[in-house]
């Protein structure tokens, strides 16, 4: 009688798999029910955005930005504006920084709230998609409101921001502050305590804190596994050294741990929003920046804190009206590229937990 | 299996699955929040961007485009097509103006580098079709769709000024608020030469 012997087999999870947030493609050597190996493929996204910018003004490689990371487009509109005012010179006016700063704070709770509703609707639970959909539907009105889009916001400029906020737009954002905040207690009851979520999520997908540094994993993905470090805080842009929040950080590293990452984050967004509500000043909100603006020659890097960590633009400059190099760093990349070395010996139903709470979005890992 | 151990740990699960249990049950009672969509619609905010409209002069009907191609130029995705021919007497008369939709990234520069109001993002979004074909809109199908959109004149600041005749002259109207360095109005070229390597 033959002996009975055992083999790996590849498997592949993706492209067209609704648990990978887009079009990623993860090749899975299984043995068994165990994942061995994971090599993720990439690239079924690209759309060449930094040399679409490379053969644009600076002005018109704002729009471009918005398909780089959608969910934050705000972030992205953020960051080229920072590296092009660095690269010129530019002073930004007070008010546009509060405006920038509420903009990218409010834009920050709706990403953390499609999060908490996709993971759990990852996981089989979906009646937080629905909860946490609902509230974000609130931001983006207000997004609408101010500068009418609802995803490619084109609001944050070299130089200020598009336009000034209407009049209703101060009472209708404490407003939805304030539901967020009633509603949190909904979120955390719904999957906090729930033991099928634990079970799903507890000690699952450990990402030591070592290795996400290796890898160039920031964010909270990385603040999830003790590492205290935020942009934010560690090398403050705009006006967020005037304050008061602090960085939310978490030790095991673990899926649950960066699930409730993101709900800490929430509250500490909604505590930034508020104060700069208060503190909003009268003035200009855009600095005299022609649209066909020529900044000298140079090289500048700028960073962001997203909700999915670092993101980065860098520009090089021939003193031309167009960016001569554009390079665009995203935090999606950085933990996508660390997820084989973390993510294998479990199931592939865990895998989806920890693509889940990764947080991955693949328009920008392709770009 | 679960998070308890024991007969107590199965308590606290089935505890703790009820607390959820009660948060969705509160809504049960509670209106549906969506909205049936062909039959009821959504009002857009005021400064919603939709297609693009040109906009016409209130009191004569004509358009208010000076064809002075600053919206051409600004726009990222080139989906706006001027042709103003100059006549004899240097001035120039717009015999073209397309815009196509399957293009347009609704951006909204345009509509900021115009100075004339001229044409305006309004706030329709139901121009869907099965052909790709007619999502290329031409002059006379713009004017048509922007004649009921209302919109603030910018012009008038200019009339109040004794130069009358500037907006028809080629002379583009560039504000002289350069920090860095005024814009070329003259190199269209590289301008135009930039944008077509999207398609």
């Amino acid at each position: 009688m033959p002996e009975l012997r055992t083999e790996e087999f590849q498997i592949n999870m993706g492209p067209h798999h609704p648990s990978t947030h887009g079009v990623c493609r993860l090749i899975l050597t299984m043995d068994g029910e165990k994942i061995v190996k994971i090599e993720p493929v990439i690239g079924y996204l690209h759309r060449a955005l930094e040399k679409i910018c490379e053969n644009r003004t600076y002005a018109q490689c704002i729009p471009v930005t918005d398909r780089f990371e959608y969910v934050t487009a705000m972030s992205c509109n953020q960051v080229f504006s920072m590296a092009a005012e660095r690269l010129a010179g530019i002073e930004v006016p007070e008010r546009a920084e509060y405006l920038r700063v509420i903009m990218l704070e409010l834009n920050r709770i709706a990403s953390h709230l499609i999060f908490y509703g996709v993971t759990a609707m990852d996981l089989g639970a979906l009646t937080p998609f629905l909860y946490g959909l609902r509230e974000r539907e609130a931001i983006i009105d207000l997004f609408e409101m101010t500068c009418g889009q609802r995803l490619t916001y084109n609001y944050i400029r070299v130089g200020g921001v598009a336009r000034d906020i209407p009049k209703e737009f101060i009472p209708k954002c404490h407003e939805a502050l304030d539901t967020i905040t009633e509603k949190m207690s909904d979120y955390e009851g719904l999957l906090n305590e729930n033991p099928i979520w634990l079970v799903r999520t507890k000690g699952v997908g450990v990402m030591p804190a070592k290795l996400g540094i290796d890898y160039g994993v920031s964010g909270p993905v990385l603040r999830a596994s003790g590492v205290d470090y935020d942009i934010r805080r560690d090398d403050p842009y705009s006006i967020y050294d005037k304050f008061d929040w602090k960085p939310s950080v978490r030790q095991n590293g673990d899926c649950f741990d960066r699930y409730l990452i993101r709900l800490d984050e929430i509250k500490q967004s909604i505590k930034i929003v508020k104060q700069a509500l208060d503190g909003l000043p009268e003035g200009d909100i855009k600095a005299k920046v022609s649209p066909n603006f020529k900044p000298p020659a140079g090289e500048v890097y700028a960073r962001v804190e997203n909700s999915r960590g670092e993101l980065g633009i860098y520009i090089q400059s021939d003193g031309g009206k167009k960016p001569l190099r554009v390079k665009m760093r995203g935090g999606s990349y950085c933990q996508l590229q660390a997820l084989p070395y973390f993510g294998t010996d479990c199931f592939i139903a865990d895998l989806v937990a920890i693509f889940a709470t990764l947080d991955i979005i693949l328009p920008e890992v392709d770009r | 299996m679960l998070d308890g151990t024991g007969s107590m740990g199965v308590f606290k699960d089935i505890k703790n699955l009820l607390i959820g249990m009660r948060i969705t049950g509160k809504h049960l009672g509670r209106h549906a929040i969506t909205l049936q969509y062909p039959e009821q619609k959504w009002t857009m905010p005021e400064r919603s961007r939709g297609v693009v409209v040109l906009l016409s002069d209130k009191e004569t009907g004509e358009l208010n485009c000076t064809s002075c191609m600053l919206c051409m130029r600004a726009c990222p995705t080139a989906a706006i097509e001027i042709d103003a021919p100059r006549g004899e007497d240097k001035k120039r008369t717009l015999k073209v103006f397309n815009v196509d939709n399957a293009l347009c990234c609704y951006c909204g520069l345009c509509e900021e580098a115009c100075n004339f109001s001229a044409l305006k993002m309004a706030t329709m979004y139901e121009y869907s079709t099965p052909n790709k074909g007619d999502l290329f809109w031409d002059m006379k199908k713009l004017q048509e769709a922007g004649r009921d959109v209302p919109y603030e004149d910018k012009r008038k600041k200019k009339k109040a000024k004794p130069v009358e005749a500037a907006p028809i002259n080629e002379a583009t109207p560039v504000k002289e608020d350069t920090k860095t360095d005024s814009p070329p109005p003259d190199d269209k070229a590289s301008d135009t030469a930039g944008k077509e390597d999207e398609g």
